[in-house]
């Protein structure tokens, strides 16, 4: 039905051109202009003319190319590498073809739609543009709203329109992600739906790459690499060139989009919204320009230095895929915590902050799946240190400049009182040991245990002793005489 | 390597540790000046050990080698805590099984020795005092309340002072052996309370000692002055000589007009800068008091016996101040321990910090208060507790982390992504 409605524009379209070249020979362009306003009421009520004829030529150029190219063109729509490829060098076509093609609106580039008519109306009717009416009110200048600028309800041909455009543009599937996301969250679709809008924006989608690749003047069969090194020049130089058409879309769509900010940005594609860009840093990342080859898609992700490494890391022919994969995933997933921050759901620095936490773990869970370490090894913390070790670190030190000093210490020995206090001291131990085995034996009897080890305690004990004359605390005399005693017990 | 009395001073720990060695161990934090070892004896029911949630405790004795009594005391104390322990006293029993009890009964034995060795009964009033470098170690520790008092006027940390201190210590020349081995011990055990026992006077001394103005005598208040009143008071209490209102000065000219019910802040007896009382407060979690215990620095060896008795009670009625306040764990959400994170309490602007286990005693008067425990990368924690005067209320904290609360929103956007991955066959 869509091709029907093309098939009737085109029709009314040289109808409506032949009209008005017969009547601007009069000098009303008052009655010109009511003609074409009768006119476009029987066309559709929500299309200027200007729109129209612009509509036309362009229609007639796709339906000539796409019947071409649509045969020609077989590539997978999922395949992420070849999206890439065929957006990256269909971008760069495009930029060069829309410096002189007329300004267009996004979503009148109606591409033949070939998926199932009953598919589309079923996403028609459920759509209540009355329910939503009024939530919209604030997506006006949205390009991603649901409704065009002049008020009027997208139909679902729009949508998909809009969407598989949208994807084009920016070079990235995760517009679509956030787009049916946000339709799913607010009802409007079910995941089933979702799965037809997605065959059908794909749909749409590649007939927007095949349409423009005849356009192009750089193969899309060229390798990536070579496209990336030839690209990046070409958009380098052609960044000012890349970013008017855009800003001339906006003032056609009566846009006041803050688009200036965002062209700058690849990343933030949120931001027509409401133009609140949450994080700058990323603006700052792609500032260099559109480039949209999977190697300057990294730019975005080099504040996720994990991240990137591990991108790094798989450099070899068959993780090319992967590598891509993993590249779209990061980037619908900032994407998606952009639109948390767009929704208030998080602030902007939690944002920051998940995504840090996100590198963080990625360096983790690298670490331990790949088994590569993307960062520096863990160092023990300070206070892992067994505090026995620490109350004895003193002792070891002490034990050591001990033996350095020996000799030292020698000279310090009192020798006599030494002799006379011996004795003294072999009672007072002796003394104190007795003490202690009275008291395990009562205290073992108290408790039922059995009677206490003597020859086990002789062991413990003999072993502090060497332990504490070791750490200097006592003297090796002291030690025998203690030793002694427990061997005469 | 040491004079006599060293020896009979090891000789009298060595035989508590013979008699008790379940109880006790016999470490040495370090050497002093001339090489004599700077013995600890510790006492608890797992020696050597700290185990989680039991709070440290420390009395050190004798810094200034002249004041001799406090030596004599802790030698004392340990015999005492190893008999009634062994004699089923339940107070001590139950003392040693929840407490890590630290004695070092002297922190300056090279000046002990040159003291003890003095000719004749009658001491001099300073020799003996300094270590063997001719250093007052209680005035040779870092000065932290200088910064505490700019801190309090601009602005800063309100705890631990001493920053990248291990190195700093290490490096510093100007400090004695004693007093690194002393810090060393202080940043290695998380004690919760101690007391430095001296001589020349009998009151309990309380922080801050250094005046703010720098006068020679103001009350110099700390955060936690009611505490620490408190503390103070629960020495002097037992000791009838110490809480005697109508004791006479130690010397007839003595002001003492700042005691009253036998305890004192610091700055308002005098001011003493460097002090190793307010070094505990401010460099760690430490809160501990000055003990003056006697008129006479280095009385005879028969007049230690009544020293004993005015003591023996505050002693032990000391150590139990330590189950005071709050205390518990602050741990995650697993449960794993989160050291390190602070531990404040709102209205008294001196916070405290974990221990490796992520364990925290605060010590706290009988009252009402909001404790929070926070710890970068976590979400901060706040709870009322009352707390009576003793025994310590536990209070616990489970932290969330920053990386918890995003992972909600993670999980969500990993479902979603698996979603749409499916769906669009990724």
């Amino acid at each position: 039905m869509a091709s029907k409605h093309v098939g009737v524009f085109v029709l009314f379209q040289l109808l409506v051109l032949n009209v008005v070249s017969q009547t601007s020979a009069f000098p009303t362009p008052t009655a010109s202009t009511d003609d074409k306003t009768v006119y476009n009421r029987q066309l559709t009520e929500e299309r200027p003319l200007q729109e129209q004829i612009a509509e036309a030529d362009s229609v007639k150029a796709a339906l000539q190319s796409a019947e071409s190219k649509r045969s020609a063109a077989s590539k997978d729509a999922g395949s992420e590498q070849d999206d890439f490829t065929m957006l990256k060098s269909l971008a760069d076509g495009q930029k060069s073809k829309e410096t002189t093609e007329v300004p267009v609106k996004k979503e009148d580039q109606y591409v033949p739609d070939e998926s199932d008519s009953t598919k589309s109306r079923r996403l028609a009717e459920d759509y209540d543009s009355t329910k939503n009416g009024m939530e919209y009110g604030k997506y006006q200048d949205d390009p991603e709203s649901f409704r065009q600028v002049d008020g009027t309800p997208l139909t679902a041909e729009d949508i998909v329109q809009k969407i598989a455009n949208k994807i084009y543009e920016e070079d990235d599937r995760g517009v679509f992600d956030r787009i049916v996301s946000k339709l799913l969250k607010l009802g409007l679709i079910t995941d089933n739906q979702a799965d037809t809008l997605e065959y059908q924006v794909a749909e749409a989608l590649q007939d927007l790459i095949t349409k423009n690749a005849k356009n192009n003047e750089i193969e899309g069969a060229e390798s990536n690499d070579q496209e990336t090194r030839g690209e990046q020049d070409d958009q380098g130089s052609d960044t000012d060139a890349w970013e008017p058409p855009r800003r001339r879309y906006n003032e056609d769509e009566d846009e006041e989009e803050e688009d200036e900010d965002e062209v700058e940005d690849e990343v933030d594609r949120d931001a027509e919204e409401e133009g609140d860009t949450p994080d700058n840093t990323w603006d700052k990342g792609t500032e260099e320009g559109n480039e949209v080859s999977p190697e300057d898609g990294l730019q975005d992700l080099q504040y996720f230095p994990n991240f990137y490494r591990l991108l790094k890391s798989l450099d070899s022919e068959q993780d090319t895929q992967e590598r891509e994969t993993l590249i779209t995933i990061m980037k619908t997933l900032i994407d998606f915590v952009k639109m948390m921050v767009k929704y208030g759901t998080i602030t902007p620095e939690e944002g920051v902050s998940y995504l840090e936490n996100l590198d963080a773990m990625i360096a983790m869970q690298t670490k331990n799946k790949l088994g590569k370490s993307l960062v520096l090894p863990d160092f023990a913390g300070p206070n892992g240190k067994n505090l026995d070790e620490d109350d004895n670190t003193k002792a070891e030190a002490a034990k050591m400049q001990k033996e350095y000093e020996n000799l030292k210490d020698s000279t310090k020995e009192d020798q006599p009182s030494t002799e006379t206090n011996q004795p003294g001291k072999s009672e007072t131990y002796l003394e104190a040991i007795r003490k202690n085995i009275e008291w395990l034996k009562k205290h073992n009897k108290d408790e039922g245990k059995d009677d206490y080890d003597l020859s086990k305690l002789k062991d413990f004990m003999d072993q502090q002793v060497d332990s504490y004359i070791e750490k200097g605390i006592i003297a090796k005399d002291e030690g025998d005489t203690i030793k002694r005693i427990y061997s005469s017990l | 390597a040491s004079g006599k009395r060293g020896r009979e001073l090891r000789k009298a720990l060595v035989s508590v540790w013979l008699q008790c060695p379940t109880i006790t161990r016999i470490y040495t934090i370090g050497e002093s000046f001339e090489g004599r070892e700077l013995l600890v004896l510790e006492m608890s029911d797992n020696p050597g050990t700290h185990e989680p949630g039991e709070p440290e405790f420390k009395y050190i004795a004798n810094m200034h080698g002249n004041e001799a009594v406090g030596r004599e005391l802790l030698i004392y104390l340990a015999q005492y805590l190893c008999n009634q322990y062994q004699q089923g006293n339940e107070t001590i029993i139950d003392l040693i099984h929840n407490t890590r009890i630290h004695l070092m009964p002297s922190m300056n034995p090279d000046g002990f020795e040159k003291a003890a060795s003095q000719p004749g009964e009658i001491k001099d009033w300073f020799v003996g005092r300094s270590n063997a470098q001719g250093v007052d170690l209680n005035r040779n520790f870092p000065d932290l309340d200088r910064i505490i008092y700019i801190n309090e006027r601009e602005g800063g940390a309100n705890n631990h002072l001493l920053q990248n201190m291990k190195k700093a210590v290490d490096e510093n020349t100007k400090l004695a052996p004693e007093t690194k081995s002393v810090i060393h011990w202080i940043m290695d055990i998380p004690f919760v309370l101690s007391a430095n026992l001296h001589g020349g006077d009998v009151v309990a001394n309380y922080p801050y000692d250094e005046t703010r103005t720098g006068s020679t005598h103001e009350y110099s208040a700390s955060p936690d002055d009611v505490m620490f009143k408190s503390l103070a008071r629960a020495y002097s209490m037992y000791n009838p000589v110490m809480s005697d209102p109508q004791r006479p000065p130690c010397r007839k000219n003595d002001d003492d007009s700042s005691f009253k019910d036998g305890i004192t802040n610091g700055g308002a007896w005098y001011s003493v800068p460097g002090g190793m009382q307010d070094f505990n407060y401010l460099s760690s979690n430490c809160f501990e008091i000055t003990l003056e215990l006697s008129c006479d620095k280095f009385p005879n060896e028969d007049t230690l016996k009544n020293y004993w008795d005015q003591n023996r009670n505050s002693l032990v009625n000391y150590i139990e101040q330590v189950h005071r306040g709050v205390k518990g764990f602050v741990r995650d959400l697993q449960g794993n321990p989160i050291s390190n994170a602070t531990v404040s309490v709102e209205g008294i602007d001196h916070d405290m910090t974990t221990a490796k286990d992520g364990d925290y005693w605060r010590l706290l008067a009988p009252g009402n208060y909001k404790v929070a425990a926070s710890a970068p990368g976590y979400l901060t924690v706040i709870k009322k507790v009352a707390v009576p005067y003793s025994p310590a209320t536990r209070v616990d904290f489970e932290l969330e982390s920053l990386m918890e609360r995003k992972e909600e929103e993670r999980e969500e956007l990993m479902d979603w992504w698996k979603m749409m991955s499916e769906t669009l066959n990724f």
